[in-house]
């Protein structure tokens, strides 16, 4: 029972990250319809940059995280209007998906470029420091990180929800030319939406330094989880990408506890093939 | 008008001209060429176009972007080396096998899947990929993560086992031209037209009687045989493979050379892997030591800067540039049947462009 309990607080740790991860996926997706396919390499760029940031200035990898949101936001903001925004006018879903790609790619192989291949770690204190809840022993840092990411979220949800870039940001999604007509900037949405998007991601790689190794491939896995996250939370919905992250991280652990470790992805890849397929028979049927 | 039918006419025979050409020099190169180095070089470039070919009936054709060849080629690697390992089976009949088994997989699993369009499609390739290379490495008899390795020998036709590169070059350069043919073939069919209608509007392709499951099918089954083939060519090459043949960047690396060459035609993948596969190489034997990924560094920059600006692929501008007179040159950024669609409009109102 104890194990049980255990994997169960690491799994809803660990789905914290898929969440935050899935939350800019979702933004990006329900407003351009464009899959960010280096979603994942932005996670690994945020990771590299507190790396960065904490060895250059000696600070602690949670006092980084609020640059580093600053700087991904920057960073995200200028591919948005250097390379897709005038990609999004082609409308060749192909390119668009090749951009992605191809901007993983250069993220991915520039971080291997310039850091090399060795795995690396922030040294912090408190990394080894647990807290007993119960009969659960949680690691500290686990623990800030999901403090930090569920205040991120409700963050997120309260700003879409009830401030008027908000409602701009959901304006666009709902309709892109009804959104103009009222006088909305869509490229400045645009560029706010890809900006907010990488920066969720950066902050979910700054969030993992505290207990996780950094190396240039670090993101890939979460990339494609937050891409799962995205498809079983429903587009668009903050809450549903929540408890969807959770629901992910849940099964990772449950699978690898009762089942073995090394079926996790396996398990978790035909369950988003099965949940794709599902939910779109559904979608035709109700037509 | 007249003219734009002589200017297609003239660029097609430019093209046969040139293709026959490239031919002879490809033939010839091995007479000349003695460095294994240089020709394994050729025969890379061979089998990556190949499995480009076979992503570009899918992805450049139907408008399916598949994110999955690597997991069909790996398996069609793994179906044959495990039929020649396990059951000492002619290697040549094992890759048909190889082929027939990774088509009717694909056409099983994707069946279901093609109600999904999109990006949803493309997500379930890549979790079919990875889900694929998960099963690999938890299974015993696939040779967990440690792989399969085929045997050694004595040079043999009949094994398809040799020690020089020259005869792999043949069979590559067999292997490319053939399924160009195969291409070209099909590009020019009923099930070439159809594919092209369900990738501009798949709704459009169903209300004029084509039936958008059974083409995708198709298309889906002809290019996972032949990125099968292309397994069981890179097998009998390296002679051993392992799960990480089928990893998501192999995926998006048969992609590449099709994109940049022009995922519209053909003959693009044939043309940005000639451009890309040496360069890459070039660069990952000069400087890998130093800079590791400086070679997938460019390879990212070149498809960035491709899409970016010439979104139709080096062969799509090269095609504009032969039609610019007639085409206003804000279309070169247009996919190309819309650039066609420009032209025809103008040939009916008369305008001069």
């Amino acid at each position: 029972m104890d194990i049980f309990l255990q994997a169960c607080v690491n799994g809803l740790l660990m789905g914290g990250f898929y969440s935050l991860m899935g939350m800019g996926q979702n933004v990006i997706f329900g407003v351009m319809k464009i899959v960010n396919f280096c979603h994942g390499e932005m996670l690994m760029v945020g990771m590299y940059l507190t790396y960065v940031l904490s060895t250059a200035f000696g600070l602690d990898p949670y006092l980084c995280v609020p640059f580093v949101a600053v700087l991904m936001f920057m960073l995200g903001a200028v591919i948005q209007h250097t390379l897709i925004t005038p990609s999004l006018g082609t409308k060749s879903f192909t390119n668009l998906l090749f951009l992605t790609v191809g901007l993983g790619l250069l993220l991915s192989n520039g971080a291997l470029v310039i850091f090399g291949s060795e795995y690396r770690t922030i040294p912090t204190s408190y990394a080894q420091t647990y807290i007993s809840l119960g009969p659960v022993n949680v690691a500290l840092p686990r623990l800030i990180s999901f403090c930090v990411l569920v205040v991120i979220s409700v963050v997120l949800f309260a700003f879409l929800k009830y401030t008027t870039t908000g409602k701009q940001i959901r304006a666009v999604s709902q309709n892109p030319v009804g959104a103009e007509v009222v006088g909305i900037n869509a490229k400045r949405i645009y560029i706010l939406t890809y900006g907010i998007g990488t920066a969720l991601a950066g902050v979910a790689g700054a969030l993992l330094t505290g207990f996780y190794t950094i190396f240039p491939t670090a993101g890939a896995s979460f990339g494609f989880r937050a891409l799962i996250v995205v498809v079983v939370g429903g587009l668009g919905s903050i809450p549903g990408a929540f408890f969807a992250g959770i629901f992910l991280g849940l099964l990772e652990t449950m699978v690898a506890l009762f089942i073995s470790p090394s079926y996790s992805d396996l398990i978790v890849f035909i369950t988003f093939i099965v949940i794709l397929v599902v939910r779109q028979m559904i979608i035709i049927r109700r037509k | 008008m007249s003219e734009n039918v002589k200017a297609v006419r003239a660029y097609r025979r430019n093209v046969a001209l040139a293709l026959g050409l490239l031919l002879l020099v490809f033939v010839l190169i091995p007479v000349f060429v003695k460095s294994p180095y240089i020709l394994n070089i050729f025969v890379l470039v061979f089998y990556m176009s190949t499995l480009s070919m076979a992503w570009n009936l899918l992805g450049g054709m139907t408008g399916q972007n598949s994110l999955g060849h690597a997991a069909y080629m790996g398996l069609g690697a793994y179906a044959s080396c495990l039929l020649i390992t396990k059951a000492g089976a002619n290697p040549w009949l094992s890759a048909i096998f190889g082929m027939i088994v990774v088509g009717l997989v694909a056409g099983v699993i994707f069946y279901p899947c093609f109600i999904l369009r999109g990006p949803y499609f493309t997500l379930v390739s890549i979790a079919f990929g990875e889900a694929m290379r998960q099963f690999i490495i938890n299974s015993t008899f696939f040779g967990r993560a440690s792989g399969v390795g085929l045997p050694f020998g004595r040079d043999s036709w009949l094994d398809f086992r040799f020690g020089s590169k020259v005869p792999y070059y043949y069979v590559g350069l067999a292997m490319v031209l053939l399924i160009y043919l195969l291409m070209k073939k099909i590009e020019r069919s009923r099930m070439g037209y159809a594919l092209r209608t369900i990738r501009e509007d798949e709704d459009a392709a169903a209300a004029i009687g084509i039936n958008p499951t059974k083409y995708k099918i198709m298309a889906v089954v002809v290019s996972a045989m032949v990125a099968a083939l292309v397994g069981f060519f890179y097998a009998s090459y390296i002679r051993y493979i392992d799960p990480d043949l089928m990893v998501q960047a192999k995926s998006t690396e048969s992609v590449l050379p099709a994109v940049v060459g022009g995922a519209a035609y053909v003959e693009g993948p044939l043309v940005g892997g000639l451009i890309m596969i040496p360069l890459s190489e070039f660069l990952r034997a000069r400087y890998s030591a130093m800079l590791p990924g400086i070679n997938m560094l460019l390879y990212a920059i070149a498809l960035l800067a491709v899409i970016r600006f010439r979104p139709t692929g080096i062969l799509g501008w090269y095609m504009h540039s032969k039609t610019k007179k007639f085409v206003d040159e804000k279309l070169l950024r247009k996919p190309p049947v819309e650039v066609f669609e420009a032209v025809e409009l103008q040939k009916h109102s008369g305008k001069e462009a």
